[in-house]
């Protein structure tokens, strides 16, 4: 039992990390219908430049200011960050190609990922850089449920990822931005005859995408630990698998698929084992996306000629 | 090979205005040119291609540039097959590299001591081959089931974990039979006509007669009933059911035509390496296949081999040496002003304004400390030789501490181009010319001491600038998507 | 607008046309101004090939690193100009073909240093032994590759076939586990180490548990969650230190009381400190060795990261570097062959790697030592040696 709960608390962790990043791409994919491959290594710059604050205040042995107002920081300057760079890319990279046929964007989206990632590589060099959490945040600060230790950061992580896709999700639902967000997903001629500033509510989307992915970075790299140049690259591909499974276009969606994976390598590593896992959560994912076409949350789409 | 219509316009349906568009050329020496070619014929031009090839590699090559073009028809072939899936019928196949590992396990387990041991299998390759693609078309068949209920971007993520699934299972399941991470070795060559072939110019040629054999299958195929039923079943699955298409069945053929096209690329690979181990058929090489087909032009055949050897001849030949990657970054520059900037004045005026900034940047830094331009451009070159006096690089720059300021300056150069998007008319020109100029100076301070990660800096900041300027690819149609 | 494009196409393919053929004349040109200039024939290139750019760019970036320095140094010290081409093989076999034609095609190289991997020596072998180029490699371990199959091959590192066995008789006699969790990368290395170890456990009557993960996995407390309290070892025969660290901090943050024992991957005292594990290696600590002062100076302002994988490099690269060096003494141009020959005949007393540099006939290091590190506070203690 004790072993179900370590499990289930790792996969929660990692599920909520993989859903958080597999919100942006379903956002920027229900607005646009463009697969941002780019997205991973916006999350890797997230968490370049928590590493960079931790630096900046002493390195994580000799903090110069107290815990909390770190982690305020590094959320803040990481989102903040990743936002204006998701925008950029944007404004750089995929506005020329709005009325081109989808696959077009695919390839800038992968050029865009290949600068990111050897730019990263280029500035910052391949070795892994460490966050070492646990000199600033002891493993001590523990909470212990059922004699399962379950560590501070990653009970952090779970909240804070949950607040912040209820936060999506009121914003999607209840305000201004949201409903134009909404409409635009829809019918973009449309929303542009009706008066909605198509272009802002597209550069607003990128922002709040990249910015959770930014969010996403700094907290991999508190649970995780280590980071480099090449993270996004995975974690992308795995967010994006996330997004597609629960359903793209879809808030909960996502959610829903990002967990969906997170427990299952946890609890396929554990109980079958490690060797197969990415063999065995293929094969649930593919019976999940054969039951439910649309993947878990999706919207059938209704076929026209 | 008509001339597509300039842009689509609210009501003109894009077959109408084809036929309208069809009968005006574009003026002057290039509607001259297009009438021509299109006189000419299908298999004419094929024959012009062919020929082409076949003498390059009588041009006196070494065997780097050997390589490079055997690449390049191997990916030249790839490119030809995935264009079946997601060219003509549409379908997003992200797995696709699983198709082209399986030619090469399947070709390998067959010609090596690696089944049945000590002795092995050795089939001769006019039997292993055949089986392979067989083999292969199989596997596409089980790969495109999914696509009875599934479409677009969820098919392309089933297809995506067959893909993952391909080089776990190789990399893990039964390594004694299957290699490992060991991998397989000690492949047979290909014998061809009697003899063994062992050389890169015969894999040439045998990769050359194996591309033109599958353009001319696949070409046959388009202009048939398949090739309709694939367009049909692309633009509009479901009024194609209603024509009584079998859509189901024609989506299965484009699995399993795609996935022999692989297979076939992927047993002359494994002959040509002699091994083959499971990080061959990594995600990268999907998405060098997926860049040559759409740089090159989704949905044409042409298209798909001239983006494969452009994209092999510039990524893998010019950019690994820094001089060539020099002319390439230097080159492209030069071709987005010269055609981006109107009119002449503007062009001429942004090219000398940089032209003396530099020069008078460069006396600038020497006069306040000698050092700062001690070094030289890196590269070697007439290039290099010219931009001596020109551009400010530092001494101590090649050796194996990055400069903080040289990565400083790359970075505000990223902002000025992201600035340069943004602001527009005169400001736009005049951020060009420092923009420019300090764009000179990293690539000789910064980025040519590091030509294997420049490489790919500058792979990515190609494939978005072309596809930015020319979203249809070098000779795609420009289509009008009705979603 | 058309012509503007026509034109710029055929002043762009004139201007590449007319580089590409300069460039040859101007390269030898200047290769001869630049020769007589520093008046000695030793201006040749030497190739690197690692994993620059890819997946395992950590291994790479540090093995160029420590490449440029060596040449830096040996520049400097022998008064020749050695120049490094870079070939980044992103560790899969078939880019590691393509860049070895390159170094083959490129006359000015007289050696190349890597590859990184075993499988890619494995796939270039008979490349390299064709063009009589002789290659000398900083990390490719495995057992067969000096079996003769490859006569220009040479390393600096020991075989598979010693850590292997050496690092099993050591957990059996020194930390008589009852059981023990071994976990491979899926690397070819990994798994060549591990199937070395799991027989001599098991014939040690120890129960296995036989776990394996990709080396792109960065959180592994699901798999820590599976080490049961009668497991009181877990190997790692990992290349990537960084993920080892990590965990280490998952048994940490779990409370589980385990040794790692580590093989010559996870030597790396900025990467790798889990107190009370055992790291083995091919080298002692370079920061212990006083010749090599200097260089630990240079690495530290150069690389503040390294372990394994760059001084081995580093020893590579000298060792190219003087062998270019000795020929250019004696008054003749280096090429392939005589680089090789004296490559071959190298006789270094001392090294970066703490012993004498003197290779067998098949390509292998004489007297290739082992050594077992222990960690306290934070520091590698060395406890045995072979």
């Amino acid at each position: 039992m004790r072993f179900f709960f370590q499990e289930l608390v790792n996969g929660l962790t990692t599920g909520s990390l993989y859903a958080l990043i597999a919100l942006g791409y379903t956002m920027v994919y229900g607005i646009l219908k463009l697969l941002n491959f780019a997205h991973g290594d916006v999350f890797m710059i997230g968490a370049f430049i928590g590493y960079f604050v931790i630096q900046w205040f002493g390195g994580s042995s000799a903090l110069t200011i107290p815990v909390p107002l770190l982690l305020l920081i590094m959320f803040v300057l990481a989102s903040g960050g990743c936002g204006a760079l998701g925008v950029a890319i944007e404004r750089f990279a995929y506005r020329p190609l709005r009325d081109a046929p989808r696959i077009a964007p695919l390839i800038t989206a992968l050029g865009v990922s290949f600068f990111l990632e050897n730019a990263a590589l280029l500035l910052w060099g391949g070795s892994y850089r460490e966050y070492n959490t646990s000199n600033f945040i002891p493993f001590s600060t523990s909470v212990h449920i059922g004699g399962v230790n379950i560590y501070i950061v990653q009970i952090l992580v779970i909240v804070l990822s949950v607040i912040l896709m209820i936060g999506l999700r009121l914003l999607v639902d209840r305000t201004q931005l949201g409903r134009q967000m909404r409409a635009v997903a829809a019918d973009r001629e449309a929303a542009e005859m009706l008066g909605i500033n198509v272009n802002f509510t597209i550069s607003a989307t990128f922002f709040i995408g990249s910015a959770l992915a930014g969010a996403a970075g700094v907290m991999w790299g508190l649970v995780f630990n280590s980071i480099w140049t090449y993270m996004g690259f995975v974690a992308g591909l795995k967010a994006f698998t996330a997004a597609v499974v629960g359903g793209i276009g879809s808030i909960s969606g996502a959610v829903l698929g990002g967990l969906l994976i997170g427990l299952a390598e946890s609890f396929i590593t554990g109980y079958i084992s490690s060797t197969y896992t990415n063999l065995i959560v293929f094969g649930i994912l593919i019976a999940v996306m054969l039951l439910r076409p649309s993947g878990l949350l999706g919207r059938v789409a209704l076929q026209k000629v | 090979m008509a001339v597509e219509p300039q842009d689509p316009s609210i009501g003109v349906d894009e077959w109408v205005a084809r036929q309208a568009a069809r009968r005006e050329y574009a003026p002057g020496l290039r509607g001259q040119a297009q009438r021509q070619l299109e006189r000419v014929g299908w298999w004419p031009r094929l024959a012009i291609a062919a020929a082409i090839g076949a003498i390059i590699p009588q041009l006196g090559l070494n065997g780097f540039q050997l390589q490079i073009g055997i690449n390049a028809l191997l990916l030249a072939i790839l490119a030809v097959g995935l264009n079946i899936s997601v060219g003509w019928a549409g379908l997003l196949d992200l797995g696709y590299i699983a198709f082209y590992g399986f030619g090469a396990y399947g070709f390998a387990l067959l010609s090596s001591n690696q089944l049945n041991q000590p002795h092995g299998i050795h089939l001769p390759a006019y039997a292993s081959i055949p089986i392979v693609m067989v083999g292969a078309a199989a596997l596409g068949v089980l790969v495109g089931l999914p696509s009875r209920r599934l479409i677009g971007d969820y098919l392309a993520i089933v297809t995506l974990f067959f893909g993952e699934a391909f080089v776990e299972f190789v990399n893990n399941v039964a390594p004694t039979k299957l290699g490992g991470p060991n991998g397989i070795f000690a492949i047979d060559p290909v014998q061809a006509f009697g003899k063994q072939i062992t050389t890169n110019q015969g894999y040439f040629y045998l990769l050359l007669v194996l591309l033109v054999l599958t353009i001319i299958v696949l070409h046959l195929l388009d202009t048939a009933r398949t090739g309709r039923a694939w367009r049909s079943v692309r633009e509009d699955p479901l009024a194609a059911s209603m024509m009584t298409v079998p859509v189901f069945r024609v989506k299965l053929m484009a699995f399993a035509f795609g996935a022999m096209v692989a297979a076939l690329a992927g047993t002359v690979f494994a002959a040509q390496q002699t091994s083959v181990f499971p990080t061959d058929f990594e995600t990268e090489m999907l998405i060098l296949i997926y860049a040559a087909l759409i740089l090159g032009g989704v949905g044409s055949i042409a298209g798909a081999v001239l983006g494969a050897v452009l994209i092999e001849v510039v990524y893998e030949g010019f950019l690994r040496s820094p001089t060539e990657a020099g002319y390439i970054f230097y080159g492209v520059i030069l071709l987005t002003l010269f055609v981006k900037l109107r009119p002449w004045r503007r062009l001429a005026l942004v090219l000398g304004a940089t032209v003396a900034l530099g020069f008078a940047m460069h006396a600038i830094v020497k006069a306040i400390s000698a050092s700062a331009v001690a070094g030289g451009p890196q590269s070697s070159g007439w290039i290099a030789d010219a931009l001596r006096g020109w551009v400010i690089v530092p001494a101590n720059n090649a050796h194996v501490v990055p400069t903080q300021p040289g990565n400083i300056a790359f970075v505000v150069l990223i902002c000025l181009l992201i600035a340069l998007v943004q602001v527009k008319g005169r400001w736009r020109t005049i951020l060009l010319v420092p923009t420019l100029y300090l764009a000179a100076c990293v690539w000789e301070w910064r980025l040519v001491a590091e030509p294997s990660v420049t490489r790919l800096i500058l792979i990515g900041a190609i494939l978005i600038v072309t596809m930015n300027a020319r979203p249809q690819g070098l000779l795609g149609k420009r289509r009008v998507e009705i979603v | 607008m058309k012509v503007r494009i026509t034109i710029a196409a055929i002043g762009l393919t004139a201007l590449v046309a007319a580089g590409c053929g300069s460039s040859s004349s101007t390269t030898t040109s200047s290769g001869t101004a630049a020769s007589a200039s520093t008046s000695n024939k030793c201006s040749v290139s030497v190739g690197v090939e690692a994993p620059i750019t890819g997946p395992v760019a950590v291994l790479g970036d540090e093995q160029l690193a420590f490449a440029k320095l060596a040449v830096q140094d040996d520049n400097k010290a022998n008064g020749t100009n050695i120049t490094l081409v870079q070939g980044d093989t992103q560790l899969t076999p078939s880019i590691a073909t393509t860049v070895t034609q390159q170094m083959i095609s490129n006359s000015k190289v007289v050696a190349v240093v890597g590859p990184a991997g075993s499988q890619e020596v494995e796939a270039v072998g008979p490349l390299f032994g064709r063009a009589g180029l002789p290659f000398i490699s900083g990390s490719a371990t495995k057992t067969t590759l000096t079996n003769g199959s490859n006569p220009t091959f040479l390393r600096v590192v020991s075989r598979d076939s010693v850590q292997g066995p050496e690092d099993a008789n050591f957990v059996i006699k020194t930390l008589h586990p009852k059981a023990l969790m071994i976990v491979d990368d899926q690397e070819a290395y990994s798994t060549g180490l591990v199937d070395s170890m799991v027989p001599i456990f098991k014939s040690a009557g120890i129960s296995v548990d036989h776990e394996s993960v990709s080396q792109k996995v960065t959180d592994f407390s699901s798999l820590v969650a599976k080490v049961t309290p009668q497991m009181t070892v877990v190997v790692l025969p990992w290349q990537v230190a960084a993920n080892a660290q990590q965990f280490g901090k998952n048994l940490a943050s779990q409370g589980k009381k385990v040794t790692i024992v580590g093989t010559d991957g996870l030597y790396s005292p900025s990467s790798f400190t889990i107190n009370g594990s055992y790291v083995s290696s091919f080298g002692p600590d370079i920061t212990a060795i006083p010749s090599s002062a200097q260089l630990v100076t240079e690495a530290k302002a150069a690389y503040p990261k390294f372990g394994t994988f760059g001084p081995p490099v580093y020893a590579a690269t000298h060792v190219v570097d003087q062998a270019i060096a000795s020929v250019c003494k004696s008054g003749q141009t280096p090429t392939r062959s005589n680089v090789l020959a004296a490559i071959k005949s190298t006789r270094e007393a001392t090294s970066v790697l703490g012993q004498p540099i003197v290779f067998d006939s098949h390509g292998d290091l004489i007297g290739a030592k082992w050594f077992l590190f222990h960690i306290t506070n934070g520091k590698y203690t060395l406890v045995t040696s072979k």
